[in-house]
């Protein structure tokens, strides 16, 4: 039993980290612009059926078919930006309705050209490692391994990098940074525009996990909701470790508890976190 | 006075000359339908309202039919219920009250039917409600309903395709143990009730597991069930989970054996060289029965012609329910019995028939609808066995 545990929590780890790609996504935007998209989750069933056209349709190898699946994504979030989420800067409310609009016309969309037949991919790295009892596919390993390493560069260019400070500077006290020189009406659209091909990223590794159907974006960006608000929302590692958390508290309490409440699970969490940490586990103290 | 008078003899002569002016009048027979024609759980309604166009498109551009003198042309209504029962119940509600529509077509879903058939039930005698949702058949056939039609084969019974499937799989494979997994909802809870007493009947131990409606990630309840060890695993019920609980379930190395009543062959094609043994229920091998029969192959190149689009073999099979066949069932039963408007009459006409279409369609005592199936078994590597069941 031991070892279902320990399979569990590595298979939680994993499924985390693709809330945590929406749940940084959803961080930085709602820093930079006020707004928590909830489109987000859109931009990954774009991402995901980018990967799977590209992939199995056009017959590019995976890694073009990802890099077009990003670059799909991100020029999708850019047109969002510049016709519907620009009149909505700062203002929760009517970028939550847009943001809402958004998710009916892309899912009416992708039900009209892809159907709801679901659309599995063909696989990309076959076979599991196993060790003892535990079995792990390679594929989870490597998408895991993928958006780690896309969430640390994210946290190395905001931490590093001028653009990156000049970004933090502007969520912390946007008046000032405006006064420093930061150019906030680019910083507001490439925050959009990251966020949306970082959601495509995800979508295109989901792709390769699991079945695609129109409906996609709404169960991932509610997760990744979660995993920010439990991390604190402004936290950008945070954002992975909220979404690891969420990831592992699903996959072991499904093992114990029914799995017919396995959302349920992770909700529950939240609220114990919350009603100690209202700022989140990684969120300041206010 | 006079230019009235030459004016009535012009129409006169008019009608005597034209032929169809004088006598015959054209008419519209409303056909409603409420199906999930979008949504979570679209799969369902989404090739039923596929194939009810074209038979009403087909019907239409040849005249239409003819009852009595008059000749009557198919309106069609296809609302989007996008699975959501009040959404629903308002159009139910639209279409009989304001539309006066006297032929359903729908539900799918059996919690969709559940939750409109308080309202519809006022209408008995009033309309006919031609479902396939698996929760219809604790209605069916029970006075008051006379109005509820199920277009499913019903799983139990003596020509209960579930009691034949599970017969095949005794035969092939003598399973011990097997283990259910079953969407969260009104569907899936219903599989559980009937499964469990027929493999109890035949002496196989069950496990039944239920998962969260949506749910992507299915490691942990495959977990769960693997410590059960069963000799197959038993999931439903929609290929929108099938083709993840499949490849999950072969990929983690949970189980290779499979044992499906809902769903198509596509999640076990995907994953033919992973797993063991994939047996499911069809109503319609569609890839074999185009190359043997007409009608089959009529209804697919009529489907490419008028969508334009790729025909979804692996969905079809759905067509089996409140679809193509239907209609044209529908304006057989209105000829024969000679009105268009005598609901009682077309019900009776209509469950005494039996309408060879691209399926042997008859109904029981029930009002529940028997129809021939297949089963189609693969096998490692993709070798696929159809056995034809005639109920």
């Amino acid at each position: 039993m031991t070892q279902v545990v320990v399979g569990q929590i590595l298979n939680g780890i994993i499924l985390g980290s693709l809330y945590g790609i929406i749940a940084l996504g959803v961080t930085m935007t709602f820093g930079i612009t006020g707004i928590v998209n909830f489109a987000l989750g859109q931009f990954m069933m774009i991402g995901a059926y980018a990967t799977w056209y590209f992939t199995d349709l056009a017959m590019f190898p995976f890694p073009v078919a990802v890099a077009l699946a990003v670059v799909i994504s991100a020029v999708a979030g850019l047109v969002a930006d510049q016709a519907l989420f620009r009149f909505t800067r700062n203002n929760l409310v009517n970028g939550l309705l847009v943001s809402i609009g958004l998710i009916s016309v892309t899912e009416s969309v992708a039900l009209l050209l892809f159907t709801t037949t679901p659309k599995n991919m063909d696989t990309v790295i076959a076979g599991s490692w196993t060790l003892g009892a535990i079995t792990l596919p390679r594929m989870k390993v490597v998408a895991f391994l993928m958006l780690a390493a896309v969430i640390g560069l994210t946290w190395l260019g905001l931490s590093r990098a001028w653009l990156g400070r000049a970004t933090r500077a502007y969520a912390q006290n946007p008046e000032a940074a405006m006064l420093m020189g930061v150019p906030t009406k680019l910083l507001q659209t490439g925050v959009v525009v990251y966020s949306c091909a970082i959601a495509g990223f995800g979508g295109a590794l989901y792709a390769c996990l699991f079945s695609l159907e129109p409906t996609l974006g709404g169960l991932f960006i509610l997760k990744g909701v979660e995993s920010a608000i439990l991390a604190g929302v402004g936290n950008l590692l945070g954002a992975l470790a909220g979404g690891v958390i969420l990831g592992v508290t699903e996959s072991v309490g499904s093992l114990y508890l029914p799995s017919a409440f396995r959302d349920a699970y992770g909700l529950v969490f939240l609220v114990a976190i919350l009603l100690f940490r209202p700022a989140g586990l990684f969120g300041g103290q206010k | 006075m006079k230019s009235l008078f030459r004016g009535s003899f012009a129409a006169a002569l008019l009608a005597a000359a034209v032929p169809g002016v004088a006598g015959a009048q054209t008419a519209t027979v409303k056909i409603g339908q409420i199906e999930a024609q979008t949504g979570p759980n679209a799969i369902y309604g989404y090739m039923s309202s596929q194939g009810v166009p074209i038979a009403v498109d087909e019907i239409n551009k040849a005249g239409g039919f003819k009852v009595g003198d008059t000749t009557y042309k198919l309106e069609l209504m296809a609302l989007d219920t996008r699975g959501d029962p009040k959404e629903a119940t308002i159009q139910l509600k639209k279409l009989l009250e304001q539309d006066k529509v006297k032929f359903v077509f729908g539900p799918f879903l059996s919690n969709v039917f559940v939750t409109v058939f308080p309202y519809a039930k006022q209408f008995n005698g009033k309309f006919l409600m031609m479902g396939g949702g698996t929760r219809i058949h604790e209605f069916v056939g029970q006075p008051g309903n006379e109005f509820v039609i199920r277009t499913w084969n019903w799983d139990a019974g003596p020509k209960g395709f579930g009691e034949k499937m599970v017969d095949y799989l005794v035969k092939t494979a003598n399973p011990k143990k097997v283990a259910m997994l079953f969407q969260n909802d009104s569907g899936g809870k219903i599989l559980g009730d009937i499964y469990e007493p027929i493999f109890k009947a035949r002496g196989i131990e069950t496990m039944t597991e239920y998962f969260e409606p949506g749910t992507k990630d299915f490691s942990p309840v495959l977990a769960k069930i693997a410590g059960f060890k069963p000799d197959y695993l038993f999931p439903g019920y929609s290929d929108a989970a099938l083709y993840d609980i499949v490849r999950q379930s072969v990929e983690g190395n949970y189980s290779k054996k499979f044992f499906l009543v809902r769903g198509s062959t596509g999640p076990g094609l995907k994953n033919k060289d992973g797993l063991e043994d994939y047996i499911v229920y069809v109503p319609k091998d569609f890839e074999e029965a185009e190359k043997k029969e007409p009608k089959v192959k009529h209804f697919i190149d009529a489907y490419k012609a008028f969508y334009k689009r790729d025909f979804p073999y692996d969905q079809a099979p759905l067509c089996s329910s409140s679809c193509y066949d239907h209609v044209y069932m529908l304006v057989e039963a209105m000829k024969k019995a000679g009105t268009v408007d005598d609901v009682e009459k077309i019900r009776k006409t209509l469950l005494s028939m039996t309408y060879q279409g691209m399926w042997k369609i008859s109904f029981d005592e029930r009002s529940e609808q028997i129809f021939n199936f297949d089963i189609v078994h693969l096998r490692k590597g993709g070798t696929k066995e159809v056995v034809h069941v005639e109920p």
